[in-house]
């Protein structure tokens, strides 16, 4: 049998049976969880939670919640165009510097790594759509579970620093990212995201490495842009440009994707959706319980200890509650920081004394006093963005 | 016996795909609909992704998927004719719809 009817045949569709008609219009709940893991893998991956091949889009499991550093080989990927070169050759490969600047540059990787001061941040990426699968009616857009997120360690150069090599010319006010890959079809637009130089601070890095080892393929090879406290669409993979100008261009995936309702709650009703919207830009506090899982047993009078990790846009996570009686009463977690922008992974010891089933919930409170709201208060909006409602996990004591 | 031993080496070397020289994204055959208006779907829509990307949509309503078509028109600048536009949109609110014509 050849490798390619090996596959064919191997993979169970990972279609989801999804929805129900029962909800009314503009509810949230808690996303569609425990959707099943593939049989096959991706290059530099184990089997995930595969929803497209072409492009890739691949889930991370509950189970990767309970570590702070989400492992390359099971770290979310998703693509946006079908065309993502196959091949890379690190010696010809070169970012260029372009626009308004006084120097126009093109960098090799090697330049990269030996002429600017090398610099790490421990950054979670997560998609503006993740946990998309809470929302009532479906928005369009792939169905995803909580684990369109993960947190890394990321190496590379400032850029900042490739900006002041360049020079940027008086009146350059922007700043367009774009990736190798590309559309089926030439007119199509590519996937350019554009920063206001405002926005940059130093934490905006090019990197090359993750958690020690060169990026994955899928999550961007050979370099990518990280904006740490933002949603991923704005982290752009396989990065070769990048064009200062002085003018905004009009951009699909900035203008008509990825964004919300331009009001306090961010949100709309499903049948009288609001004029003007916002792009989605810095995350809000959130949590996923990676350990125990729903419909897990736990033996009664046992040593529990319930894991998971919280993060927010980068003011850094004051305390995680849990309760274990459905939200009445809270505790708090023990904490674990690896930094403003990281995941902080939090434990929390708990003994069944009880048997029958048992619902875990976690809530993260930042230091600015946000703190993540009940599943059904997460007000809806189109796009199904930015869903932070308190995560919950059922299990069983026997 | 063979085919058996084969399909388990087999396995075991995806569990932990591997880099090495060219990227290999593995082709996965999602399990659509037949039906009348799948040919057209087939030719229209697989160019730029997999039936993967429209059956995790969860199930939509007929204004739903003639918008997405209209995205892909409009936007990503897919070459889909009007006939085709409403033989794509058929076919997936027959199969992958909510019954709501809204």
């Amino acid at each position: 049998m050849k490798r390619r009817e090996f596959l064919k045949t191997s993979i169970a569709a990972s279609a989801a049976v999804l929805g129900s008609t029962t909800l009314s219009a503009g509810e949230t709940h808690q996303p569609i969880d425990n959707r099943k893991v593939a049989k096959m893998a991706f290059p530099e991956k184990r089997p995930m939670i595969t929803y497209s091949d072409r492009p890739p889009l691949l889930e991370s499991p509950r189970s990767t919640f309970t570590r702070g550093i989400t492992e390359n080989d099971e770290f979310f990927v998703r693509w946006h165009m079908p065309d993502i070169p196959t091949h890379i050759d690190l010696d010809s490969f070169k970012i260029k510097i372009n626009g308004m600047v006084k120097r126009e540059l093109e960098i090799s990787v090697k330049e990269l790594k030996n002429d600017f001061e090398q610099v790490e941040v421990t950054a979670v990426v997560q998609c503006g759509g993740n946990s998309r699968s809470a929302f009532t009616p479906i928005p369009g857009g792939i169905q995803w579970g909580s684990g369109a997120m993960g947190c890394a360690k990321w190496k590379g150069v400032r850029l900042s620093d490739l900006l002041e090599r360049a020079g940027l010319q008086k009146g350059a006010q922007w700043i367009g990212f774009n990736g190798a890959e590309k559309a089926a079809y030439y007119k199509t637009p590519n996937f350019v995201r554009e920063l206001e130089l405002t926005e940059l601070d130093d934490h905006v890095i090019v990197a090359y490495e993750m958690n020690g080892e060169d990026l994955p393929y899928l999550n961007g090879f050979p370099l990518r842009l990280i904006i740490p406290g933002y949603y991923s669409d704005s982290w752009v993979k396989m990065l070769n440009n990048i064009t200062v100008t002085d003018k905004y261009k009009s951009l699909f995936f900035m203008d008509k994707a990825y964004r919300v309702p331009d009001n306090a709650t961010e949100s709309e009703d499903p049948q009288h959706l609001v004029k003007k919207t916002k792009p989605i830009t810095h995350m809000n506090v959130k949590s996923v319980i990676g350990y125990p899982e729903n419909g897990m047993k736990l033996y009664h009078n046992s040593h529990v200890v319930v894991r998971g990790v919280a993060f927010d846009g980068g003011h850094g996570i004051e305390k995680v509650l849990i309760s274990a009686d459905g939200g009445k009463t809270w505790e708090k977690a023990e904490l674990k920081r690896h930094g403003r922008y990281a995941y902080t992974e939090f434990r929390y010891a708990y003994k069944p004394t009880e048997y029958g089933k048992v619902t875990f919930m976690a809530k993260a409170v930042n230091y600015l006093g946000d703190e993540q709201p009940f599943a059904k208060d997460i007000k809806w909006n189109r796009g199904g963005y930015k869903y932070n409602g308190i995560d919950e996990v059922t299990v069983e004591v026997i | 016996m063979k085919k058996i031993l084969l399909l388990l080496v087999l396995s075991v070397g995806s569990l932990f795909a591997q880099l090495k020289g060219d990227m290999e994204v593995p082709y996965i055959s999602y399990e659509i609909k037949m039906g009348h208006g799948f040919d057209t779907v087939q030719a229209n829509c697989l160019m730029c992704h997999s039936f993967g990307y429209i059956l995790n949509q969860g199930p939509q309503s007929k204004e739903f998927w003639n918008k997405k078509i209209d995205k892909m028109i409009d936007e990503f600048k897919a070459p889909i004719t009007k006939e085709d536009h409403k033989i794509i949109a058929d076919y997936l609110f027959k199969h992958y719809g909510n019954g709501k014509l809204k």
